[in-house]
């Protein structure tokens, strides 16, 4: 049986700009029943149903901007929205659920401003959701500490972005051993590492280049040998073709689908239907929401 | 490493500007720095040679040099307390003093040979030999004064207009002693009278006249009491024990080493502004790779080391730089000076390594604020970045 290796559970994300301090006490008010609630669940009380109850509907009145009446509902207090606060809130992620399975090779679609990228920052434990779970195998990760946080991105999760995101100074060997720097693998490891990483993306004869000396298939290529050479559980690819032509598409798409075959997963944020396609299964998310798997 | 110094060398011309800055604080440092090392060693040999011993003089000569008539001796000799009194003859060296000099400007003292007996401030010789008792119109030199007199041993000296005989050197002590010329007292008693004003010399005669004379105590004496006792018991003179030497000397060393050292801070402050500055500047140019490390596992502490690193090498440049100018400044200038016997610069192991220490760690605390504003950049703000 395949196992699961990411299970999202009631992800939301708001993000409240401006003067919004009744929208901002009523956030407040659903975290912390969010933190007893998952402390009930941990401790398998059984009132957990009833704060899960509320805590739903808490969260209904607040997605439909009822900010007053949820934090009515959460603590029994009344409070009184000033109509000349200027400001506003975005529900970037509403209320998300999803299982990723080892293996898998996932696309994530969707319209511009619809929250996927959000969705791959909380993911990839870049931001932290509002209220909600991650479980990267089978454990809590949202409620790991900032300081654990490194150590999971560095050993567990690798990332590939659209712009490459390779440090210009660096060497292409240089800039895939970073990792390595930060997992605390032993220097003398390194080298060979992500020698042989970078010979896996076919590019074992551009060690010594810096970023601007290759091409933007070879930058991209190199920021996937980056992304492979800790051997992640997870790799996420945030629009990781979007600067690249047809052909060069191809070529980075045959490699992810190579790395695919040999067992690696991979979440794909894209635009393009055509790298979609490529994938085994296409999330789509829609205003904050999932709307088709 | 290879990183931090790749970043450091973006743009080569800001990293130079801040080493240079950093390099003027650390060669101003040095400079003043040597030189406040080679007044305390002054007052270190003088603290020294003045621990165990009183020094009487006439009284009011702090003002002008008095000279004091030799009868006192007998007086001051049945103090209770008093081991043995020795008469010290004293003049400049030069007899016009023309230049401002740095420290006590070179002098011949007269001494009597016997004082050593009772002399715990050993002078050593390096060449030659010690004046003995039946010597006349020989001299034993400081270190300093050989190239100045351009002497040796044998070889005959002028001190005002007549001629001495080499016949020994002492060791360096970088002190006082490096530019003294130390002749028999009787001889040191005629220069000093011959320098006196007409009217002292038509009421003496030259051995009734000495510049000083130096106590030594009995054994478990307090000197200072014993000064204060001669004080009080002999009239006309004026006595200065261990502790009025540091009253007088240390504490006025001291103020003046202070403001050296503040002058020299102050310029190192400026180069410490320039690093903030600098770092600054450079972390919001990498905000976006800042974001891309921690996204690839670099915990806040990688990226404080990271930065806090850049600046400490910034540090060191500078703080190699400043000292290799501020030594070459300082030999120059000694080198120069040497030809007068009146070094104004030591530079000691202690001031090279504690420059370069204050400059890294100069370095590394005006890097803690650009590195904490590193470590504050969120990363999903930063990736978004162009």
């Amino acid at each position: 049986m395949v196992e699961t290796i990411l299970k999202l559970t009631n992800l939301r994300k708001v993000y409240i700009m401006g003067d919004k301090k009744v929208a901002r006490k009523a956030q407040k008010a659903i975290q912390k029943l969010h933190i007893k609630y998952e402390k009930a669940i941990k401790n398998n009380s059984d009132d957990f149903k009833s704060i899960s109850n509320t805590l739903n509907k808490a969260q209904e009145l607040f997605s439909s901007e009822k900010y007053t009446e949820s934090y009515l509902l959460l603590t029994g207090k009344e409070i009184h929205e000033d109509k000349n606060e200027k400001g506003v809130v975005v529900h970037a992620l509403n209320g998300i659920n999803l299982e990723i399975k080892t293996g898998e090779m996932v696309a994530i679609m969707g319209p511009s401003g619809s929250g996927k990228s959000t969705l791959l920052n909380m993911l990839g434990l870049l931001d932290t959701p509002t209220t909600g779970q991650i479980f990267l195998r089978d454990i809590n990760v949202t409620g790991i500490s900032n300081k654990k946080l490194p150590d999971i991105r560095s050993h567990q999760l690798g990332f590939v972005f659209q712009s490459f995101n390779l440090i210009p100074t660096l060497t292409a060997i240089e800039n895939v051993m970073l990792p390595l720097k930060y997992s605390k693998v032993p220097i003398r490891n390194r080298k060979n590492m992500a020698k042989q990483a970078l010979e896996m993306v076919n590019l074992g004869d551009r060690l010594h280049h810096t970023p601007n000396e290759l091409s933007g298939g070879q930058r991209q290529r190199v920021a996937i040998a980056r992304s492979i050479v800790n051997k992640p559980a997870i790799i996420f690819g945030d629009e990781l073709t979007g600067e690249l032509d047809t052909k060069m598409t191809r070529e980075v798409m045959e490699l992810v689908i190579k790395l695919n075959k040999n067992g690696q997963t991979f979440i794909i944020v894209t635009h393009n239907p055509e790298v979609a396609k490529m994938c085994q299964r296409t999330i789509t998310i829609i205003d904050g929401k999932v709307a088709k798997k | 490493m290879v990183e931090i110094l790749k970043n450091m060398w973006r743009r080569k011309t800001r990293t130079m500007l801040t080493v240079f800055g950093i390099a003027v604080g650390i060669l101003a440092l040095v400079v003043m720095g040597a030189m406040a090392e080679k007044l305390n060693l002054l007052v270190d040999g003088g603290t020294t040679y003045y621990k165990d011993k009183v020094t009487v003089s006439a009284k009011g000569s702090s003002f002008m040099a008095l000279p004091i008539p030799i009868t006192k001796k007998l007086e001051i000799e049945k103090v209770p307390g008093v081991q043995a009194v020795f008469g010290e003859a004293y003049a400049m060296l030069d007899k016009d003093l023309s230049a401002v000099n740095f420290g006590p400007p070179a002098s011949i003292i007269g001494y009597q040979p016997g004082s050593e007996k009772y002399e715990s401030f050993k002078l050593n010789i390096s060449r030659g030999r010690k004046l003995i008792e039946s010597d006349s119109k020989k001299v034993v030199l400081g270190s300093d004064l050989v190239k100045k007199l351009n002497a040796d041993i044998g070889k005959n000296i002028k001190l005002r207009d007549t001629e001495f005989e080499v016949v020994g050197i002492y060791e360096k002590t970088f002190s006082t002693p490096d530019t003294t010329v130390m002749i028999p007292f009787a001889d040191g008693q005629m220069i000093m009278y011959n320098d006196q004003p007409e009217i002292i010399r038509t009421n003496t005669k030259p051995s009734e006249i000495v510049y000083d004379f130096i106590v030594y105590p009995t054994k478990g004496t307090d000197p200072d009491k014993l000064a204060a006792k001669i004080q009080s018991e002999v009239s006309g003179v004026t006595t200065m024990g261990p502790k009025a030497f540091n009253d007088q000397i240390t504490t006025s060393v001291g103020m003046f080493t202070s403001m050296i050292y503040g002058i020299a801070l102050i310029s190192l402050l400026v180069g410490t502004l320039s690093i903030i500055n600098t770092m600054t500047m450079s972390i919001s140019e990498r905000t976006k790779e800042i974001g891309i490390k921690k996204a690839l596992g670099a915990k806040n502490s990688d990226i404080m080391i990271e930065y806090l690193t850049e600046a400490g090498i910034i540090g060191f440049f500078g703080g190699l730089i400043g000292l290799g100018f501020g030594s070459l400044f300082v030999f120059l200038i000694n080198s120069y000076m040497e030809k007068t016997g009146d070094k104004i610069f030591l530079l000691t192991p202690k001031l090279m390594i504690g420059a370069m220490v204050f400059s890294i760690a100069v370095g590394v605390i005006a890097g803690i604020y650009p590195a904490l504003y590193a470590v504050k950049i969120s990363i999903v703000k930063s990736l978004r970045e162009e």
